[in-house]
């Protein structure tokens, strides 16, 4: 059984659920029109921490994730930072969500000076049809202007999100939308293949996604522009700028350990997972009380956490290390997936091929047993 | 009772024009079931008929009815059943009979079974009653199918009853016809015993309960009996009478009908058609027209999951308890993994099996193509019979394939001719007869039965828009251009869908069959080929191209436990995949072989 870090916990994600509306293809745990219940749950936000903080090393990376962070407003995040800064080792990274339209000065300068060394902006499109189809707020005009003002802050790593396989995206949105990062140039781009989540609205509505041919196309162009413009492919729906990767996400895909905060986070903590349940007001009440939110468990065993560690570790473009991952359920698998150009081994390593990147999925089913 | 006051009679009537209804209103007015007890459609006993509207069990139901005359008359009821696979049941209950009942609905006329079994009643010297139901129904037409029903049998029109069983109206008036124009049986009380077999059912407590018309003699419970064509003997343990439970009574007469519990354990042993006669004292000669049920059509059952092999033995074990006709043998498919191929006596009959096996076992089953038996000649003069695509001997060993035709006869309204025809030529059925019954058509074509097991009827009446009624008798195997069709996938043959096709339709059946393969099996890592081919000759092509992208999109610390459930159940659904080397093949791919011709058209 692996043993949780000895050192501590190095990772922290904080979840901040406030939201002005719900997106289209969202199914995250958000609370929307919720806004006069944002002290309260800052209160139990920081119960609940000062309750987990003992398995807590100093901190590599903290995020802060959503909901729409950015919706706090200054003060309250003044105030999360402060609590959070004692707990950081030297030089962590400290990344924070927000959507552009509520991005604003006040907001940004009180963030930099809280520690915040990354901002990642939910852009999602830079065509206004399909942020309509997105059902988001911002328009390409608020993504710019937030851009901008965050470099002007003085923002330490500028990240934007963005969704591809829209309903309705054709190769030229897609075009225009890395003509957009071209011009905005962050140093960090997600670009996420929209899933149609059961419980978001998209899911429920009448929308035909792209067929696959299409969908791969999209992917594919997206891969070759960035890469193109200089960004590195080093997580399948990620891509950065030399050093401007980001390690909170480096540390879930390496399976490591970490404490989750807030109403609906998921910790993990070896061999234990853990998920707060959703609500905030059962949330406040319950850390009101002096008690613990209400919380889901999982109990990790060997075969799982080997499983998830090959799910995870061929997410990035760095060798797979197979004595810290374990070997496969199917070991004959490695070397038809070599012949079939699917992955690439060394002496104890195996990493995919482009291909075989684009069939993540299949690549480890055909690898682990899982169920 | 004296012969002179017993009736024996059958209801013959299409599906759905009443029969079940009409004797249930007999068994009311008769007084034999209470109206408190009145369950809908007594005979029908089976959850399963009941849905399909069809009666697969014969039984014989005795009533007492007091006549016009002032007589009391003992009426047999004695049930057919209603589809074209157990014709040889039907005309066994027939030949227990000295009447029908010729059941039509009133606002549908005539259908080619009715047809069918009128003439198998006709040929058995049966006085037929003809019978218009469902004449309160706006749609009803009377005058006009009273005129066809009576010159199918040659009778008045004026004669043809009039009725609505669901109302009752007129069904005293059939009581009447029963008892004045049916004739009472004529057997010999004092000759050896010689009971017909018209059915027979296993019950897992009394073992097999044979129902029997008592032609000469008499049965009574306590004796040694024996069946004559399976050469066993037995312990009557209790004769009875159904009224309509079991009643046990002391002695069934010449002329009677009713049942005994044999003991017997096996439908094996006593099959229909069979006569039962005492052992002390056996007659001479058995009653006509005995011959074993023979199977017609053949399928692969493969159970889904493996695991439930054991249990797809038992379940066809006690299946066959109730069902001398289900024949099977294990068989054992590259593709399918172990599985059994069974013989039924035609489609319906297959398909009732196989949803008994699913819905009463619990059992999830992947059915090949049905196809028929095959009579191959092979260079060495040897005939064999194969029952298996796979059985097929390779082609430069083959002399000559005969395979069975039947005569099929439509019943259609004149303006579905054209279509009917165009369907029976598209399946190499050769013209015989057509001729003009009232307002439609009875339509006659000698066809392969190979032609007919595929989707025939579902095409037949999508092309008719539900119009046409079919009915086909075995007539003989003829030499046929046959080849086999099979299927390769990545390369590699697949057993479970080889087909025994006509050369001429090979490419056609070749072709679509593909295309709806490629249709059906998922992209996988790897391009995969379809091909048809015929004795190694590849004759169509498709490509299931390989998978380009399959990835989950977002994961980050929250989503960990809910990708890895959906790799689990991706899992779940990959095992329910067959294998065929290394590609996996859903289930539906099985079936595609049965819309073919949809497919091809």
């Amino acid at each position: 059984m692996m043993l949780s870090d000895p050192d501590g916990v190095a990772h922290l994600y904080v979840h901040l659920p406030f939201c002005a509306s719900r997106c289209g293809y969202c199914a995250f745990v958000v609370e929307v029109g919720q806004e006069h219940q944002r002290d309260a749950y800052l209160d139990a936000l920081l119960m609940e921490l000062e309750r987990e903080r003992a398995v807590l090393g100093p901190l590599d990376t903290v995020y802060l994730g959503g909901g729409t962070p950015s919706l706090m407003g200054a003060d309250r995040l003044a105030k999360l930072l402060a609590a959070i800064g004692p707990l950081l080792a030297p030089g962590a990274e400290v990344s924070m969500e927000a959507n552009p339209e509520t991005v604003d000065e006040a907001l940004l300068d009180a963030i930099v000076n809280g520690g915040v060394t990354r901002l990642s902006l939910g852009v999602q499109s830079s065509r206004p049809h399909l942020l309509g189809v997105l059902d988001r707020r911002a328009t390409p005009d608020d993504a710019a202007r937030a851009v901008a003002l965050a470099r002007a802050a003085g923002i330490g790593a500028l990240s934007v999100d963005l969704i591809l396989a829209v309903p309705g995206q054709s190769p030229d949105d897609l075009a225009a939308d890395l003509e957009w990062v071209s011009a905005a140039a962050p140093d960090h781009v997600s670009w996420y293949e929209l899933e149609f989540k059961e419980g978001s609205a998209i899911a429920r509505g009448n929308l035909t996604p792209p067929d696959e041919d299409m969908a791969t196309d999209l992917y594919l162009a997206a891969v070759d522009g960035l890469e193109a413009a200089g960004y590195r492919w080093y997580e399948l729906a990620n891509f950065a700028r030399p050093g401007a990767e980001c390690r909170h996400s480096l540390a879930y895909w390496a399976a490591s350990d970490y404490l989750g905060i807030g109403v609906g986070a998921v910790s993990t903590i070896a061999p234990r997972r853990w998920r707060n349940a959703p609500g905030i007001d059962r949330y406040m009440a319950a850390l009101a009380a002096g008690d613990a939110p209400s919380r889901t468990h999982e109990e990790l065993d060997a075969d799982t956490r080997r499983r998830e560690r090959w799910m995870l570790g061929t997410r990035v473009d760095s060798d797979l290390d197979v004595a810290w991952a374990g070997p496969p359920d199917r070991p004959a698998a490695l070397e038809m997936l070599e012949a079939e150009g699917l992955i690439e081994t060394g002496p104890g390593t195996v990493r995919l091929t482009r291909r075989g990147r684009l069939l993540q999925n299949a690549v480890v089913q055909q690898l682990m047993d899982f169920a | 009772m004296d012969q002179s006051h017993i009736r024996n009679f059958s209801i013959i009537a299409h599906i759905d024009h009443g029969k079940s209804t009409l004797a249930d209103r007999i068994l009311q007015i008769t007084g034999a079931v209470s109206d408190r007890d009145m369950r809908a459609q007594i005979l029908d006993s089976m959850d399963l008929e009941r849905e399909r509207g069809i009666t697969i069990k014969a039984q014989a139901v005795r009533v007492m009815y007091t006549a016009d005359d002032g007589e009391t008359y003992q009426i047999n009821l004695i049930d057919t059943p209603g589809h074209v696979d157990f014709s040889y049941e039907v005309s066994r209950s027939l030949a227990a009979c000295e009447g029908a009942l010729l059941v039509v609905d009133a606002s549908q006329g005539i259908e080619a079974q009715t047809l069918a079994n009128a003439y198998l009643a006709i040929e058995g010297d049966l006085e037929l009653v003809p019978v218009l139901n469902k004449i309160d129904l706006p749609a009803a037409d009377p005058d006009l199918h009273a005129r066809a029903l009576a010159d199918l049998i040659g009778d008045d029109p004026e004669n043809v009853l009039r009725i609505s069983a669901k109302t009752g109206q007129g069904v005293k008036e059939v009581l009447e016809a029963i008892v004045t124009r049916m004739p009472p049986p004529r057997g010999n009380p004092d000759a050896p015993t010689r009971a017909l077999v018209f059915d027979s059912v296993y019950d897992q407590y009394r073992g097999v309960v044979a129902f029997v018309r008592v032609m000469d003699g008499y049965l009574t419970g306590g004796t040694k009996l024996r069946a004559m064509a399976t050469a066993s003997d037995f312990d009557a343990e209790e004769v009875g009478v159904m009224s309509p439970v079991m009643t046990p009574i002391a002695r069934l007469s010449a002329g009677e009908s009713g049942y005994i519990v044999t003991g017997l354990k096996s439908l094996h042993e006593l099959r229909v058609g069979d006569t039962i006669t005492m052992a002390a004292a056996p007659a001479t000669e058995a009653l006509p027209g005995y011959r074993e049920a023979k199977p017609m059509v053949f399928c692969g059952l493969f159970p889904v999951d493996s695991d439930d092999y054991p249990g797809l033995r038992d379940a066809l074990e006690k299946l066959s308890l109730n069902d001398a006709s289900l024949v099977w043998e294990p068989e054992t498919s590259q593709a399918l993994g172990f599985g059994f191929r069974c013989g039924f006596l035609g489609l319906l009959h297959m398909d009732i099996i196989r949803e008994r096996l699913e819905r009463e076992y619990d059992l999830n089953l992947i059915t090949t193509t049905p196809n028929v038996q095959y009579e191959v000649t092979t260079t060495t003069g040897e005939v064999v019979a194969v029952r298996s695509p796979v059985d097929l001997p390779s082609p430069n060993h083959i002399e000559q394939i005969e395979e069975p035709y039947v005569r099929c006869t439509v019943l259609v309204p004149q303006d579905h001719v054209g279509a009917v025809m165009g369907l029976c030529q598209d399946r190499r059925g050769n013209f015989v007869t057509m001729t003009p019954i009232e307002n439609r058509q009875q339509v006659v074509y000698d066809m392969p039965l190979a032609e007919i097991v595929l989707d025939f009827y579902d095409q037949l009446k999508s092309r008719t828009r539900g119009y046409a009624s079919l009915d086909y008798e075995m007539i003989e195997g003829r030499v046929g251009a046959l080849v086999k069709l099979d299927i390769l996938l990545a390369g590699e043959p697949v057993d479970a869908l080889s087909m025994i096709v006509h050369r001429d339709s090979a490419f056609a059946r070749g072709k679509g069959l593909v295309e709806r393969l490629k249709a059906t099996i998922p992209r996988q890592m790897f391009e995969v080929p379809v091909q048809a081919a015929i004795g190694g000759k590849i004759i169509a092509r498709e490509t299931v191209k390989a998978k380009r992208k399959d990835v989950l999109a977002k994961c980050y610390g929250g989503d960990i436990s809910r990708k890895r459930k959906l790799l689990e159940k991706q899992k779940d659904g990959k095992k329910r995949m067959k294998h065929v080397g290394n590609v996996e093949v859903p289930q539906e791919a099985f079936l595609a072989v049965l819309q073919l011709d949809e497919n091809s058209q």
